[in-house]
């Protein structure tokens, strides 16, 4: 009974650091106009969102080994302690002089680095107190509330603001964060004084050079795609400097944590082909899910006019599909096997992008039958990337002994996050690089100021449109080539072969 | 403490101003200009008739700024992702003209003195100098003559800082009902750069 206790808090704490990852989305333009961000600084933005993401890739992989010695309980206590300090600093944003955009993205890295230490605490705790198939389902369900709350997240945050706008609106998604990581902590540490945890190995602890270089190279990388000045350049000036000295402290970050890993998770594989395809595959699908969470909200805001509520709305159908494709990629897979039914998941995601990249201002009044066109292509979207992650996650896996699930969970989920990490940096900076080119210098006439800014309104929202279809259209293309390398890479019987 | 004799220093002083910046927050209520809910604006002002002023307005939720320069009786209006182009006519008197805010017989000089029942409240140190705080009132239509955009309901209260040793008006706070609909509204002027360098030129289109 406590076992499922424990796992149960830790899981929630989880859930509801995930559903931060993406609870900005929709409320950006809240954010942005509360701490004096204009619509023409929209790049500003960006670390708003990968500054959460960045501190969510640099704990997890190194939380897990810390809490071997520190014991799980104390480190998840502080991460989610971590993650309500970064709440409070993001709703605190532009209440004071001091308290800007800088304070606002250091308040999501440190709530990142906060949540991402829960993704490995809560699946070694799950790891912990159960065996055999027991401890496939519990790591399973674990994984499933970090997957669910990064993908509901948008709609979270919006729906939240939208019933307490009297309560401080988007501010409030983040106060509430407090009193629930109090609550999950709290009942963690009650919960642990009746159960029986392990005993922790000793003599492991946290790899701070580790740390630092992934910091380093992740910070390098997101300073490289932050686009410093979009009307001139797709990239940061420093773009070629960085992206190098990025490589060199990812790469040596690469080298010490395969060399640590290698007694909890055999030489093969890191070798195997299927691994590297899965990771390589997650990568890919994390880049392509991102357009998703983060592009069709604000597409909703910038060309739909929608509200901040109509635009996470507009998720709903996306929403509905994926854990819908979850259930249904489960299914298929036990029948075609964890390849087929990956490729056929990501195909579809890409059929549905594809039919994104020709959306048009007035989407939203087109309808087939009873059904609007963009809701069908999002529910077909949402349906694919269901179908893909079960069976991505599977095949890792099977490829891992009962101990290393925990672990090898972890990666999959570090592959998919890494990915939706440079993805989105790299696709804000293509889109507003493209949206200055799009929109050029606008030459507008109207003798009325008020329909001169209702003309370029239009103007904006039109190069903004076509922005965002070229993106589709990229993550379209991500989602064939992780379709093949799916097809390349993962063992074509139902069920892979293990180490 | 005499505080009209402050409040008269304080013209007097205001008066002799060849340059000086100032910046205007909303701090309650809702003023729009042009059907922009204004957020703040910040102007830079050579006297007696040039000013680089850019205001940050709302639209539903997003942000957006709006910089109008005036210079050598030109007016030119720089709005999102365009480049400046030459207001004339009713467009270039849709924005109001920051340089008369500081005009010796129509603006802040002339006004100040006027206001009702000054009385004196503290000394403070604003932007490192200490200041004298007045409490006054001005009429709807001190304040309106002041800033066009600006129609009270009733008479504005207003608490202004006058510095100690220059006689300069640093600050103040207007609060009333002046915002949209004849709501409460407040807004906060913080004034610098006095007869500082200035460079306002006529931008390039």
């Amino acid at each position: 009974m406590e076992r499922r206790v424990l796992v149960a808090l830790a899981g929630t704490g989880l859930f509801i650091a995930a559903l931060d990852a993406y609870v900005v989305v929709t409320l950006l333009p809240a954010i942005m106009s509360d701490i004096g961000l204009t619509i023409e600084r929209l790049e500003q933005a960006t670390p708003i969102v990968t500054g959460f993401l960045a501190g969510y890739v640099v704990a997890m992989p190194l939380l897990g080994a810390y809490s071997d010695v520190r014991g799980r309980i104390p480190v998840y206590v502080a991460c989610i302690a971590a993650f309500a300090v970064g709440s409070v600093m993001t709703a605190t944003a532009g209440l004071w002089g001091f308290a800007g955009l800088p304070w606002l993205v250091v308040g999501r890295f440190i709530q990142g680095l906060g949540g991402g230490g829960l993704v490995p605490l809560s699946l070694a705790l799950a790891a912990d107190l159960y065996r055999d198939r027991s401890r496939t389902l519990a790591l399973g369900s674990v994984a499933a509330l970090q997957e669910a709350g990064s993908v509901f997240g948008p709609l979270y945050g919006a729906s939240l603001a939208a019933a307490a706008a009297g309560l401080g609106g988007w501010r409030f998604v983040f106060w509430l964060n407090v009193p629930l990581a109090a609550i999950c902590a709290a009942g963690l540490v009650a919960a642990t004084r009746r159960a029986e945890l392990p005993s922790r190995e000793a003599g492991s602890t946290i790899d701070w050079i580790s740390a630092l270089l992934l910091g380093v190279g992740l910070g390098l990388l997101v300073i490289a795609l932050y686009p410093d000045d979009p009307e001139h350049r797709p990239t940061n000036i420093l773009f070629v400097p960085a992206i190098i000295a990025a490589a060199f402290a990812l790469a040596a970050y690469g080298w010490r944590h395969v060399r640590e890993l290698e007694p909890l998770i055999p030489r093969d594989l890191l070798r195997s082909r299927t691994f590297i395809g899965a990771a390589v595959a997650n990568v890919l699908v994390g880049a392509a899910l991102i357009v998703a969470l983060v592009d069709v909200p604000l597409l909703g805001r910038l060309v739909f006019n929608l509200s901040q509520l109509q635009s996470g709305l507009l998720l709903t159908q996306f929403l509905i599909g994926v854990p819908v494709g979850a259930v249904a990629g489960g299914v298929l897979a036990g029948r075609v096997g964890s390849r087929v039914t990956a490729a056929l998941g990501i195909a579809l995601s890409a059929a549905a992008f594809l039919q994104m990249s020709g959306w048009r201002a007035d989407e939203l009044s087109l309808h087939a039958g009873p059904l609007r066109q963009a809701d069908i292509a999002l529910a077909i979207c949402g349906l694919g990337f269901g179908l893909v992650i079960a069976p991505l996650t599977a095949a890792v896996l099977a490829l891992t002994r009962g101990q290393s699930h925990g672990l090898a969970t972890s990666l999959v989920v570090l592959a998919r996050t890494m990915g939706m990490l440079v993805g989105l940096s790299a696709l804000t900076a293509f889109g507003l690089y493209r949206f200055h080119q799009i929109l050029g210098t606008p030459v507008i006439n109207d003798p009325d100021l008020r329909d001169r800014i209702n003309h370029l309104e239009q103007l904006v929202a039109a190069a903004f449109l076509q922005e965002y279809r070229e993106i589709f259209l990229i993550a379209a293309v991500m989602c064939v080539v992780a379709a093949v390398v799916i097809a390349l890479s993962l063992q074509p019987t139902r069920k892979s072969g293990g180490t | 403490m005499n505080a009209a004799k402050v409040l008269r220093d304080g013209a007097a002083a205001m008066a002799h101003l060849s340059t000086v910046s100032a910046t205007l927050k909303l701090t309650k209520g809702i003023v729009s200009i042009k059907g922009f809910a204004l957020v703040n604006a910040k102007t830079s002002v050579r006297l007696p008739a040039d000013s680089d002023t850019t205001y940050t307005v709302k639209q539903q939720d997003f942000l957006f700024s709006l910089e109008v320069v005036i210079s050598g009786g030109h007016v030119y209006l720089h709005a999102p992702f365009t480049t400046f182009q030459e207001q004339t006519g009713a467009a270039a008197a849709a924005f109001p003209d920051m340089a008369k805010l500081f005009d010796s017989s129509t603006g802040l000089p002339a006004m100040i003195p006027a206001g009702t029942s000054p009385r004196y409240i503290s000394t403070d140190k604003v932007d490192g100098k200490s200041a004298y705080q007045v409490a006054t009132s001005y009429t709807a239509e001190q304040v309106h003559g002041l800033l066009s955009e600006l129609t009270s309901a009733g008479p504005v209260n207003a608490r202004v800082w006058v510095g100690v040793s220059d006689h300069l008006i640093r600050k103040a706070v207007l609060d009333g009902a002046f915002g949209d609909g004849g709501k409460e509204a407040a807004v906060e002027v913080d004034i610098t750069g006095f007869n500082s360098t200035i460079n306002i030129a006529s931008p390039t289109p």
